[in-house]
């Protein structure tokens, strides 16, 4: 399955279209994805959620410094995800090998949060504020998925997979 | 447009649970994604967790996204390139000059000496623009100008001049080293 010979082809005179073509060799040679990288990808189908809202990934420390701010080695990561109806704060900060998450929802409804991690799932519950912690959470992609329990029919949500 | 036909079925089947669908997804675009990761400079370890990352995000998305499906090597270079960035940080110095940390992993390095170790080499001492430029067009399979800009951040109309630019500074650098860049030269 491939694209049409005409995307690549267009404008490449028959010299370069040959140079590209032993370089996308050495490629394949000296730089494919290792197999454990595929299988990864392929594994990831399992974690997804169905029947969620999801609430975007709307402010990274790691990316987004605040103007002026500066940055202090250490210092927690702080993330913030969007959805109409839920914005969900988090700070991460090292737990050992592991990390350890404080967050806060708003509105600050009581809701039940599993921490998808590569350790597998965490499962906390927000105190009366809206507040959660977890520890013990694994480096590597994250995603929370919340719903409330007050309202069982308010919708759930999943926050956008971020690595930590 | 049979290529983009089947992609959008794959999607569809993938968004109600198909694995197998899913599977083929990661086959037709695994590589734009691990190309797009490495030609941002990541290492393997690096390259490893925004591929991972890129997928699992699409994983969630799918639903969402099935309006704009024959868009997916798009979405999925635009996406790889971010994760890239994220994980390189804010003030992420440039690299200038040959650097090895993101070519061919040592064993690899050390196939200097036939011909296809040399141009490998000479892509990774190009300047940043051209080896990021050189290291995302020799995805398999080729990438399609619009999964180019996404991946690189640049206008589309810009791709066609950009890459026939980089592939003259390329032979340039193989003829400065005297060896021609041509097949069938000794």
């Amino acid at each position: 399955m491939s694209h049409e010979p005409f995307d690549q082809h267009q404008g490449l005179d028959p010299q370069d279209e040959r140079l590209l073509g032993e370089l996308r060799r050495a490629a394949g040679r000296y730089d494919a994805p290792p197999a454990s990288v595929m299988e990864a990808a392929r594994a990831s189908f399992t974690w997804r959620s169905i029947d969620t809202e999801l609430a975007a990934l709307a402010f990274d420390s790691a990316v987004d410094l605040p103007v002026g701010a500066v940055r202090s080695a250490g210092g927690p990561r702080q993330l913030a995800f969007d959805a109409p109806g839920l914005t969900v704060e988090m700070e991460v900060s090292p737990d050992g090998p592991h990390r350890r998450l404080r967050g806060q929802l708003t509105p600050p409804l009581p809701s039940h949060i599993e921490v998808r991690h590569a350790g597998g799932t965490t499962s906390v519950d927000t105190d009366a504020l809206g507040r959660f912690s977890a520890d013990a959470i694994s480096p590597g992609p994250v995603s929370l998925r919340c719903h409330s329990t007050e309202a069982p029919s308010a919708p759930r949500f999943a926050t956008e997979w971020v690595p930590l | 447009m049979g290529a983009r036909f089947d992609e959008r079925r794959l999607a569809q089947a993938a968004a109600t649970g198909d694995q197998l669908a899913w599977d083929a997804l990661v086959d037709r675009f695994g590589e734009l994604v691990w190309s797009t990761a490495r030609a941002w400079g990541l290492t393997p370890e690096q390259g490893a967790d925004a591929v991972q990352v890129t997928w699992l995000r699409l994983a969630e998305q799918l639903e969402r996204l099935q309006e704009d499906d024959d868009r997916l090597g798009v979405w999925l270079a635009a996406t790889a390139r971010r994760e890239s960035l994220r994980l390189l940080g804010p003030g992420r110095e440039t690299r200038q000059g040959p650097d090895m940390s993101s070519g061919p992993p040592a064993p690899a390095a050390a196939a200097g000496s036939s011909r296809d170790g040399l141009l490998w080499r000479v892509v990774h001492e190009l300047p940043e623009r051209c080896r990021r430029m050189l290291r995302i067009l020799v995805t398999t399979p080729p990438p399609s100008h619009e999964e180019v800009a996404a991946a690189l951040d640049l206008p589309v109309a810009s791709v066609g001049g950009l890459r026939a630019d980089c592939l003259r500074v390329f032979r340039g650098r193989m003829a400065k080293i005297s060896i021609s860049a041509e097949i069938g030269d000794s």
